[in-house]
């Protein structure tokens, strides 16, 4: 496997003499694949112009809506301003939006932008690469050397690190953790006196290295870094988050740009004129507010304890062996936290989560200054935070009244709140202290104090007692919870010149400018023209006995509803062929009626037809469950996947082809609506932007249902059906919230369908659907576009061709 | 020496094989007895003409080298998948009556009073049960036994481990069915007490370990990244979740039976597949193997499929033992939904002349892309299968029953295996067409009078049968002496224009004999 990537490595270093040669290679590669088909393999690919604009497009053809979707972008692009565009799966949104960009920047070679596309999970991340790669290819046969561009993906320690004794660590924070210990500056320089003091090899050579340690042009995945960084013996993590400053394209994580605990570090240094992509930004709300939400349970607060403890004994240790070291630190807090610049760049692994300017100038306030001052102050907030646990009763409270009754009660002020974070963190380097995962308890309370001091709009904090499903179970949490997507995503929007938020589902399209309180000036939800009919969504009514099916809170455990869900899914798999993936509306609901299933029988017949496999909230047998799926798929032999709605397979795994050929929405997907934090949510939502509760809710459920759903097509040869088996999907308040795309498929006739009518409609569709057809598209609707027909397009107009 | 034992398994073959005028390797003949062994119908075939010399060995063989062909040496035997459902299953019933339970294997049975709970729960078992009073027999075969060591490799473990040094089979089983026990009643309180009190029990409660371990090796994939993500550990230490017992169960099953053991011996099984495990891990394949596919399927899901050629995924090849019995199981779908025969009809010509048009278009235009329009050939194929099946219909008048059917069993396998031979016949037949040689021209005859042959038995079943069937059975003999008269035919056509043709020219040759 390795000597493999090393190769593909090598091909794109010597690119710059030979890229015929390498494309060549890359092409026959393909064609010994599949000898049968060589002439679907041959490639003309295309160029073709927007406007000014020469755009380069690694295949044969565009569908229609591929263009249109890259001249909107192009207007954003060219308006500097930020745009919103909805577009159906399954019509190549990635290439299309890469192809473009990459394509505007080499027509504008003297103010170059630079790509930072952000993806939600590390499998995306590395889909994206590889249609860069494929693209950059393309560009490279044809224009040479000027189209070279650095891309990379960068992601944590855990996917990054190829020292084998740091990866034995367990979690990802164990491999944090353990790579501090070995890269921190004071580590290092106790190394120079005692060789016992364990380094990482490939870090110092990184730093031996210097200037000279850079990434040769091309496109880096995750495993291409690891590839080189083995290979040269440089740390491939360090390497990666240096070449961000000089890298044309990024991929990352959301969190990298939202978290302000992160993007400090990570995103500082992005210069104005970058476009950044959000890409599956249906869930970007609440990405938004999970950045700023924080919360504390007893045990954090003892382990917050505990973490003062040890602080308090190394600050005497210090003041035992190196008084002059917090001396020089009290000195430099006086001056404002900005100046702690001289620290070198592997100790920076925090950064304020505040995001005002001016907490980075002003002086630290006096009564934290000193180390056991702040210890101090930190235990009092520790003692008010424990009483208030205490409570028996849900509270909630805004956090202007919370911190004056902080203040009358534990004497903690308002601005000192504000600095917690960033003193800890100073504190914490002082102290030399390297095992930052021990310590993470401390470090959410000062987090929390820091939020809880510097907003006073578009926070609650909620105490409870219990979780309400279990209220039996004493568990008391205090939640810091955000209501306002705005907040994080605010710098963003302010500091880069275009910010791109796309995804198949962003219905209703004019909700996402209010919740995230931005303009943009494009904003256009795209129709996906059809070959055929290759998509049959279904609404599922009521089962063969004419009862009608809900997961309604009242309804959901009926037997009746439970055994019309599983008659359904017991006829179908006997209808459908390969795969077919469920989801459910929450994992307790899947518990039970899994239970209810095995015991009378239903998943008994369910294994005649097919193996079955689950999600759990275990990301491992998750992981390897899905893997065993696609295998069962691949053999033939069949498989249904049971899964959640919200849960990590629905929103980044795609269960296209033979993966899918049908999707069960059992239930409208409603979030848990007695939950506190909802609630509150939900107010403020009203009162803010006149968003109504109902409104909110639905549009909130219909977008995961439709996620859900979505996942079974991704292009427009493949083909499935998506049955919403809930009588409430019959009503047309909720139904319109779909997205445009689904909608234009879902029949008047198939609105209100029974268990038997369905299967016969899924008999009739997959019949046809297994028929060979013209991929060109026919009746006089053009579905795939040639080079030729984009020039006629050019003279005549888009509109006659497409449409 | 090898080959000779195999012979002396079938003591009808060596005769014909001997006269065999190539020299075969001993490999080939292996492989063609072995092909007979395994099809009982071609061994017929082969009993009928090669040993009454209708045909030579080289002749039988020559229009079955597919069969020789070496994917079917890889593939010779195929492989039985395991059962989807899950076999162990044991849950408690409310009854309230007191259950033994009886554990059978072939080689000992034993039976235990299932203790009720406070809840006077009572188990039984999903699968595999009869119930007689209040006993509970539990066949524990050697399949069940397999897929508990597989899915549980933890409880594998513990029988090489315990049984026998430490205890017997039996009682490891009823530990083993104890544990089950508890396991389904929920109590995770009483549950935890026993196994305080009986370590070898706690091993059958407690979370597979092993299982965790190779969990944690295959750790990739769909996190998300930048957030916390650790997973927490299990709250109770004595829960297993009935999900993931599920995922487990459909994993081994997709793996298969993996190991050569063909025994009944429940040691080996153990053992067996602990080496699997262990060899796999020698390989690091698991690991590697599973990261390849991973790479292997990013790129292929980098590309966007309409623009390429269909991926080949690996597939598990199917052998249908009886293709009919497959087929006309298929058809059932069908009928459901077939409409009047009057329409029918009309279909089928619809279908034949837009397939006959598609025909000439080629003839005119050469090769396209789609070779057929998708719609003509769906037309076809559907009106084909409804013919089939409603002509069916209206002979059977019952749908699940054709006229096949209702024959007495032996005049119906009679039916099907002159079938075969006329075709057999009938394909060599054919292909020694145009005779330029004399050989081809004694094969021809010797058809011919092999083909005379079966028209007589032909005539004579139809008259062996009983009257009310006649009509019926002469139907369905019909086209097969159809295709039999076209060949005679054929036949005497040819052998007179060719005396003809030899006696316009100079006579004497050998040919002219004849």
């Amino acid at each position: 496997m390795f000597n493999k990537t090393l190769l593909v490595i090598e091909v794109s270093l010597s690119l710059v003499n030979n890229t015929q040669a390498s494309i060549l290679a890359g092409n026959f590669a393909k064609c010994s694949d599949s000898n049968l088909a060589g002439h679907w393999r041959r490639r003309k690919k295309m160029i073709f112009k927007i406007e000014d604009v020469t755009v380069y497009f690694p295949y044969d053809n565009i569908y229609p809506e591929q263009y249109e979707y890259m001249v909107e972008l192009k207007r954003a692009l060219d308006a500097k301003g930020h745009c919103l565009l909805e577009m159906p799966t399954g019509t190549g949104k990635t290439i299309a939006l890469l192809s473009l960009i990459t394509s505007y920047r080499l027509s504008r070679p003297d103010s170059p932008i630079k790509l930072v596309y952000c993806t939600r999970t590390v499998h995306e991340m590395e889909k994206t690469l590889g249609e860069l790669k494929i693209l950059h290819d393309y560009q490279l046969t044809h224009l040479g050397a000027q189209a070279k561009i650095l891309a990379l993906g960068l992601s944590s320690r855990k996917n990054l690190c190829v020292n084998s004794k740091v990866l034995a660590a367990e979690n990802r924070d164990s491999v944090d953790a353990a790579c501090r210990k070995r890269t921190a500056s004071w580590v290092r320089a106790l190394a120079a006196e005692n060789p016992n003091v364990q380094l990482c090899d490939y870090f110092e050579s990184y730093e031996k290295a210097a200037d000279n340690a850079l990434l040769p042009p091309g496109v880096y995945t995750l495993e291409d870094l690891r590839a080189f960084g083995k290979n040269r013996g440089w740390c491939p993590y360090f390497l990666a988050r240096h070449m961000v400053q000089f890298a044309n394209v990024i991929v990352y994580s959301y969190q990298y740009l939202l978290d302000p605990k992160v993007a400090g570090i990570i995103s500082k240094e992005l210069q104005k004129e970058s476009v950044i992509v959000f890409d599956e930004a249906h869930n970007i709300d609440n990405v938004c507010i999970e950045a700023l939400s924080v919360s504390v349970r007893r045990v954090t607060l003892e382990g917050a304890n505990r973490n003062l403890n040890k602080i308090r004994q190394e600050i005497d240790r210090f003041k035992a062996t190196d008084a002059g070291r917090l001396r020089a630190e009290y000195n430099r807090l006086i001056e404002g936290l900005a100046l702690r610049g001289d620290l070198s760049g592997t100790d920076q692994w925090l950064a304020n989560p505040a995001l005002p300017n001016d907490i980075l100038k002003e002086a630290v306030p006096g009564n934290i200054r000193r180390a056991e001052h702040f210890v101090h102050v930190l235990r009092r907030l520790l003692q008010y935070l424990g009483g208030r646990l205490d409570t028996e009763n849900v509270e909630k409270e805004s956090p202007v009244s919370f911190v004056s009754s902080l203040n009358s009660q534990a004497g903690i002020e308002q601005k000192t709140l504000k600095f917690c974070y960033d003193r800890l963190h100073s504190l914490m380097m002082t102290l030399e202290i390297t095992d930052t995962d021990e310590f993470l308890p401390i470090q959410t309370v000062c987090d929390f104090a820091t939020l809880v001091g510097t907003y006073a709009r578009g926070f609650s904090i909620i105490i409870e007692p219990y979780d309400e499903r279990m209220p039996h179970i004493p568990d008391p949490i205090l939640q810091l919870s955000c209501h306002d997507a705005s907040l994080a995503i605010k710098p963003v929007f302010d500091r880069f010149q275009s910010v791109v938020i796309t995804s198949g589902t962003l219905s209703p399209i004019d909700l996402y400018p209010r919740l995230l309180s931005f303009n943009p000036v494009v904003s256009r939800s795209f129709k996906m023209s059809m070959t055929r009919d290759c998509i049959c969504p279904m609404v599922l009514t009521r089962g063969s006995d004419q009862l009608p099916v809900s997961t309604k809170f009242d309804m959901r455990s009926d037997p009746g509803v439970v055994r019309n869900y599983g008659k359904l899914l017991v006829e179908m798999v006997s209808v459908v062929p390969d795969g077919v993936v469920c989801f459910f509306v929450s994992y307790s609901y899947m518990d039970g009626i899994i239970a209810t299933w095995n015991e009378t029988g239903i998943l008994k017949e369910i294994t005649q037809q097919k193996l079955v496999f689950f999600e759990t909230q275990d990301v491992v047998e998750t992981t390897l469950a899905l893997d065993n799926y696609r295998r069962a798929c691949d053999c033939g032999r069949g498989a249904v996947f049971f899964s959640v709605a919200r849960g990590k397979v629905a929103e980044g795994i795609d269960f296209d082809r033979h993966y899918g050929r049908l999707v069960v929405m059992f239930g409208v997907p409603f979030q848990y609506t007695l939950s506190k934090i909802l609630l509150a949510r939900l107010e403020y939502l009203r009162d803010t932007f006149q968003i109504k509760e109902g409104d909110f809710l639905t549009f909130d459920a219909l977008r995961q249902a439709a996620q859900c759903v979505g996942r079974v097509i991704r292009s427009k040869a493949d083909y499935g059906m998506m049955i919403f088996a809930d009588k409430r999907y019959s009503r047309h308040d909720k139904r319109s919230k779909l997205p445009g795309w689904i909608l234009s498929h879902l029949r008047d006739a198939h609105l209100n369908l029974s268990t038997d009518m369905a299967i016969h409609i899924a008999r009739e569709f997959l019949r046809k659907m297994a028929q060979p057809y013209d991929k060109t598209g026919t009746m006089g609707r053009k579905t795939l576009l040639t080079q030729e027909d984009l020039e006629k397009m050019a003279e005549t107009g888009v509109q006659d061709m497409v449409y | 020496a090898k080959a000779l034992a195999k012979c002396e398994e079938e003591p009808n073959k060596p005769a014909a094989v001997l006269t065999s005028a190539e020299q075969l390797s001993i490999a080939d003949l292996e492989l063609r007895f072995k092909v007979l062994r395994e099809n009982s119908e071609l061994q017929r075939l082969h009993k009928e003409f090669v040993e009454t010399k209708v045909l030579t060995e080289d002749e039988f063989w020559a229009t079955r080298k597919k069969l020789l062909g070496k994917d079917s040496i890889r593939k010779s035997k195929q492989q039985v998948g395991l059962k989807s459902m899950m076999v162990s299953g044991i849950k408690p019933s409310t009854d309230g009556r007191v259950y033994y339970i009886i554990l059978s294997t072939p080689s000992w049975k034993l039976s235990f009073p299932v203790k009720c709970s406070c809840r006077k729960e009572i188990m039984h078992t999903i699968s595999s049960l009869a119930q007689l009073t209040n006993r509970v027999t539990f066949n524990l075969t050697s399949e069940i036994i397999f897929q508990i060591f597989a899915e549980k490799p933890a409880v594998r473990q513990a029988f090489i481990n315990y049984v026998p040094s430490k205890m017997t089979e039996k009682d490891f089983w009823t530990k083993y069915f104890r544990a089950e026990y508890l396991y389904s009643t929920k109590n995770t309180a009483v549950a935890a007490a026993e196994a305080a009190e009986d370590e070898e029990l706690a091993v059958f409660l407690k979370p597979d370990e092993i299982l965790a371990q190779e969990a944690r090796q295959k750790d990739h994939g769909i996190q998300r990244d930048g957030t916390m993500d650790v997973v927490e550990p299990q709250n109770g230490q004595f829960r297993r979740s009935l999900l993931q017992d599920l995922n487990r169960h459909a994993a081994v099953v997709l793996e298969g039976r993996n190991i050569d053991v063909d025994s009944e011996d429940t040691r080996s099984v153990a053992e067996a597949l602990a080496r699997v495990k262990q060899v796999s891990k020698a390989d690091g394949e698991t690991t590697k193997d599973a990261n390849q596919e991973r790479l292997a399927r990013m790129s292929r899901v980098a590309e966007m499929e309409d623009l390429q050629a269909p991926q080949n995924f690996p597939l598990a090849p199917l052998s249908i033992k009886d293709p009919r019995d497959y087929f006309e199981s298929q058809q059932g779908n069908v009928v459901n939904e077939s409409r009047g025969a009057g329409t029918l009809k009309r279909n089928v010509h619809e279908a034949y002349g837009s397939l006959k048009e598609s025909i000439l278009e080629i003839r005119t235009k050469g090769l396209s892309d789609p070779l057929i329009k998708p719609e003509v050939a769906f037309e076809v194929f559907r009106s084909l299968t409804q013919t089939i099946s409603t002509a069916k219909n209206i002979i059977g008048k019952n749908p699940r029953e054709s006229f096949l059917d209702r024959l007495p069993k032996s005049t119906r396998d009679e039916v099907l295996h002159h079938w075969t031979s006329i075709q057999e016949l009938l394909k060599h037949f054919w292909s020694s067409y145009p005779i330029t040689t004399t050989y081809l021209h004694t094969k021809a005859g010797k058809l011919k009078d092999a083909m005379s042959n079966s028209y007589s038995l032909l005539e004579a079943m139809k008259e062996s049968v009983q009257s009310e069937l006649r009509h019926q059975l002469s139907l369905l003999v019909r086209p097969m002496q159809q295709a039999l008269d076209a060949a005679f035919q054929h036949y005497d056509a040819d052998l007179q224009r060719r005396t003809a043709k030899s006696a316009r020219g100079s006579a004497g040759e050998a040919n002219g004999s004849v």
